[in-house]
């Protein structure tokens, strides 16, 4: 395929599935600087791998995989990239939603940033409604192991918006 | 708030997505994440290992007969030649890290394992390179003189291989500790989020 022909169908891509990278971004940094840095990282290592994707696998689920891989392994570097904040120093309004239950929302929110960078992933894609099957091709984590995790998450967050 | 509540609030957030995204221009842009720097650094490190020699050859061009009878001068050059290989396996080793397709999980697995080898090379690549100079000292005065290596030939060898030694289990130590805080943390971190998907 030429480059260009490439390039034109992966940006194609990008922009059909867009929201997705937004969203991990919002999971893994905490402010706007660091979105779009991380944002800007996701695309460039998808750009990278994307000659190696065959289709074997959805592409959202393809996308998921990077987009996780890039935030998690890329956090922890902190003079060359982005610095994992502490959830006392998430900014007051985390998302642009339609608020209505704001107040609510914002301490689940905040709960959420306490987990694990795992089980952030996991509640992740939880919320976004993708199954099992599909939980363990991104992270590679058996679906016994997931429904168990899962379960746990949920107690934990309860502890926590309680707490909060 | 349960998180089934927040499911769909999330299903139907729409996000402000800045409108200016031009896709096409983040592919082009450099990355900047942890792998990408360190590969500019092998990048630069190999350049410059394999450029040295050269300089040293330019700037002496007008005794090049000489230099090319020089013990230390080839001495150099197996250490730079050294050198690029060392900064070639590296670069191909963090180069494998940069695969970000893979399942979370193997994708932790790889990079500890990576990590890991990375680390225990590089301990015996500044054990090579000491020994390396250790026996420089030792065999250069049997084949030409210098002021500096004469007098520390001087002393007894009892000093010196005592100093030597010494200066092996101070590097041990040293490098050790610069490894632990450089990667130990990263490695922990990583061994860490593996254990906790197992």
């Amino acid at each position: 395929m030429q480059k260009q022909e490439a390039e034109k169908e992966f940006e194609q891509h990008i922009k059909e599935n867009e929201l997705l990278i937004y969203k991990v971004c919002r999971m893994y940094a905490h402010t706007s600087a660091d979105r779009k840095d991380l944002f800007q990282e996701i695309v460039i290592q998808l750009w990278n791998a994307y000659p190696k994707f065959r289709g074997e696998s959805k592409f959202s689920t393809w996308l998921y995989r990077v987009a996780l891989n890039t935030a998690i392994t890329g956090l922890r570097k902190k003079k060359d990239f982005i610095e994992s904040r502490e959830p006392s120093q998430l900014p007051e309004r985390i998302g642009e939603e339609n608020a209505g239950r704001e107040e609510e929302l914002l301490q689940l929110y905040k709960a959420i940033g306490q987990l694990s960078e795992i089980e952030k992933a996991i509640v992740m894609l939880y919320m976004e409604d993708r199954s099992y099957e599909e939980m363990e091709e991104i992270l590679g984590m058996s679906q016994v192991n997931l429904r168990v995790k899962m379960n746990r998450i949920k107690e934990k967050l309860r502890q926590l918006t309680k707490n909060n | 708030m349960e998180l089934e509540e927040l499911k769909q609030t999330w299903k139907e957030t729409t996000i402000t997505k800045n409108k200016n995204t031009d896709i096409m221009d983040l592919m082009k842009q450099k990355s900047y994440g942890p792998i990408a720097a360190l590969k500019r650094e092998f990048r630069k490190q190999i350049t410059v290992m394999a450029l040295l020699p050269l300089f040293l050859l330019f700037t002496t061009i007008d005794d090049i007969s000489q230099i090319f009878n020089n013990v230390l001068f080839w001495s150099y050059v197996a250490f730079c030649a050294g050198m690029v290989i060392f900064g070639s396996a590296n670069y191909r080793i963090v180069k494998k890290m940069g695969t970000m397709d893979g399942m979370v999980r193997y994708n932790l697995e790889q990079q500890i394992g990576l990590l890991e080898t990375r680390l225990k090379w590089k301990l015996i690549a500044l054990r090579i390179v000491l020994l390396f100079f250790v026996v420089l000292v030792e065999v250069v005065p049997y084949f030409q003189h210098y002021r500096m290596l004469d007098k520390w030939h001087s002393l007894s060898p009892l000093i010196r291989f005592g100093s030597y030694a010494a200066f092996f289990v101070l590097q041990y130590f040293l490098s050790r500790i610069v490894s632990e805080r450089k990667f130990g943390g990263h490695i922990k971190y990583l061994k860490a989020l593996v254990s906790e998907m197992r």
